[in-house]
């Protein structure tokens, strides 16, 4: 079936982990994504860390989904790729780099702070929780993309990262927004956001300026 | 008129010469790093033993007298307290003596500038891989021209890990050179790999492969440390670089001498089709020129360090310095 398919894929995008494509699967709409081989390391290393995150990402895709988050659902799983639901939406980056309306953004940023609150409740840390891991639906829902770095997680620190990458990325007003809904949502918000304040008062954060690339 | 550069951060006291961006002379002295590491207080009396010998050994082999110095630079930080004090008291003096500015350094600038001035980087992408540190780094403009800070390690520097596992390993001298020698020929062994977006953590690789040794050749264990540490620096640095689009790579610090290293940066240059810079060991390892080499780029746009400004610091980060030039 997958290797039918593979004459049109077409390249989506590139990121450092992996290759994206367009795909269509038993009739839906997909992506396709493929972990390539990384010449720089030793072959051993390469194989485990591409079949361990491919393995990983799936089974939290499948976890969040399961928990009611808003993620794509993956339709096939192979040793070094997914392909999973494609999601046709605006990436939330491309807004943020050309200015907000806190009039349009408010609603998407309080749904973005609830998606986060599922995720943290079913003990899942996304890992890249960054503008650029968020897709605004036409019908206003918010996605979250990318779970290549996430984790099964108890610990404060691991959620609370999910929320500084966000505060580093979006503008003061807006992460006050989102993080007021995801207080909301989630009730063990009190210690993740207590592990914030602490994280960022640890000696190799505390002089990092906002991330302007 | 040439710039003289003392560093003494840290094992190594080191006295340059700079004219030009040409460098004169480069002259050091270590201290032994045997099986209980750095003892700061002792190293620091090796350095102030050491420190009026190398700048006149320094100066003579420049070709120069100390009236032909128009300024001096001293490492102001990171690095150790004790160590740090006895260079820029040596600038302090020399710089009384002779009634020329003092220049303070940070440590991190210089291994970068030496290293960007030499291959003409102008945006690079940099993987900053020392003792005390390694940050993934590229110069932005806001608010102000620095050093922004894309990746770093949330514990010890690479170079603090590899020398650590020296010591556990019993090399002489134990630092990652050593390593580097035990490791080749090694087989894999699987160790933890601990990358968090652009960051990284050495810890926790540090006390597995220490534990590993003596139940496994230790050969392989440095080699799978090394190829562990390395791949992890190498996947952040990657990332940094579909982020930024910057289209050279450079790698500096005293872990930019592995050739292992070397070669897998280049690697990732060669995928994306661009340049990786290293320069060569005698300037990656700490030393003195790359003192006076920045020292020079402040002394030409002229800056000027009142008293206060000076002293040491020994977390002196690099993203709170102005590159002016």
């Amino acid at each position: 079936m997958v290797k039918r398919t593979r004459a049109a894929h077409r390249l989506i995008s590139e990121g450092a982990e992996a290759k994206l494509y367009g795909a269509r699967l038993f009739g839906i709409d997909a992506v396709l994504k493929h972990r390539a081989r990384k010449e720089y390391r030793i072959a051993e290393l390469d194989e485990r860390l591409r079949l361990q995150r491919t393995r990983s990402e799936a089974r939290m895709l499948y976890a969040a989904s399961s928990a009611g988050a808003n993620v794509p659902a993956v339709l096939f799983l192979g040793n070094d790729k997914i392909v999973m639901e494609r999601i046709d939406g605006r990436m939330m980056s491309a807004i943020t780099a050309g200015g907000w309306s806190m009039r349009t953004m408010r609603g998407s940023l309080r749904r973005l702070g609830a998606q986060l609150a599922i995720l943290h409740n079913a003990g899942i840390a996304h890992g890249d929780f960054t503008p650029a891991n968020i897709l605004l639906g036409g019908s206003g829902k918010v996605y979250v993309i990318d779970f290549g770095l996430a984790e099964t997680t108890g610990s404060a620190e691991d959620k609370a990262i999910d929320i500084i990458l966000m505060k580093r990325s979006i503008p003061a007003r807006a992460y006050a927004e989102f993080v007021r809904a995801y207080r909301a949502e989630y009730a063990q918000s009190g210690s993740v956001l207590a592990r914030v304040s602490e994280i960022e008062r640890r000696g190799r954060y505390q002089a990092r300026t906002l991330l302007s690339a | 008129m040439a710039v003289l550069g003392i560093e003494s951060s840290a094992h190594t006291l080191g006295v340059g010469v700079v004219e030009g961006g040409r460098v004169l002379s480069n002259e050091k002295s270590m201290y032994h790093m045997g099986p209980g590491g750095i003892i700061p207080a002792k190293a620091a009396d090796l350095h102030a033993d050491n420190v009026g010998p190398l700048v006149s050994a320094a100066l003579k082999r420049a070709h120069i007298s100390v009236r032909d110095i128009s300024a001096i630079g001293y490492t102001k930080g990171p690095g150790l307290g004790p160590c740090l004090r006895v260079g820029q008291l040596a600038a302090e003096t020399i710089a009384a003596h002779s009634g020329i500015p003092i220049i303070p350094v940070n440590h991190a600038v210089a291994h970068i500038e030496v290293t960007r001035s030499m291959f003409g980087a102008r945006d690079p992408l940099v993987l900053y891989v020392s003792g005390g540190n390694s940050q993934i780094l590229a110069i932005t403009d806001s608010p102000f021209r620095h050093y922004h800070v894309y990746g770093e390690t949330l514990d010890i520097g690479v170079g603090n890990m590899l020398d650590n596992f020296a010591r556990a390993a019993d090399l002489d001298p134990a630092w990652g050179s050593s390593v580097e020698r035990l490791a080749r020929g090694g087989r894999y062994i699987q160790m933890p790999y601990t990358v968090k977006g652009m960051d990284f953590t050495f810890t926790g690789l540090m006390t597995n492969a220490s534990r590993l040794l003596g139940g496994r050749p230790s050969r392989d264990v440095a080699y799978s440390l090394q190829e562990t540490c390395f791949s992890m620096l190498c996947e952040a640095t990657e990332r940094a670089l579909f982020l930024t689009r910057k289209s050279e790579i450079l790698l500096s610090g005293g872990v930019a001498q592995n050739s292992r290293l070397r070669a897998m940066l280049e690697s990732i240059a060669q995928s994306h089709g661009i340049r990786a810079h290293a320069a060569p060991n005698s300037l990656n390892a700490d030393n003195g020129a790359m003192i006076a080499v920045v020292a020079e780029k402040y002394q030409e746009k002229g800056f000027r360090f009142p008293s206060k400004a000076r002293g040491i610091d020994q977390r002196y980060r690099i993203d709170t310095v102005e590159i002016g030039w």
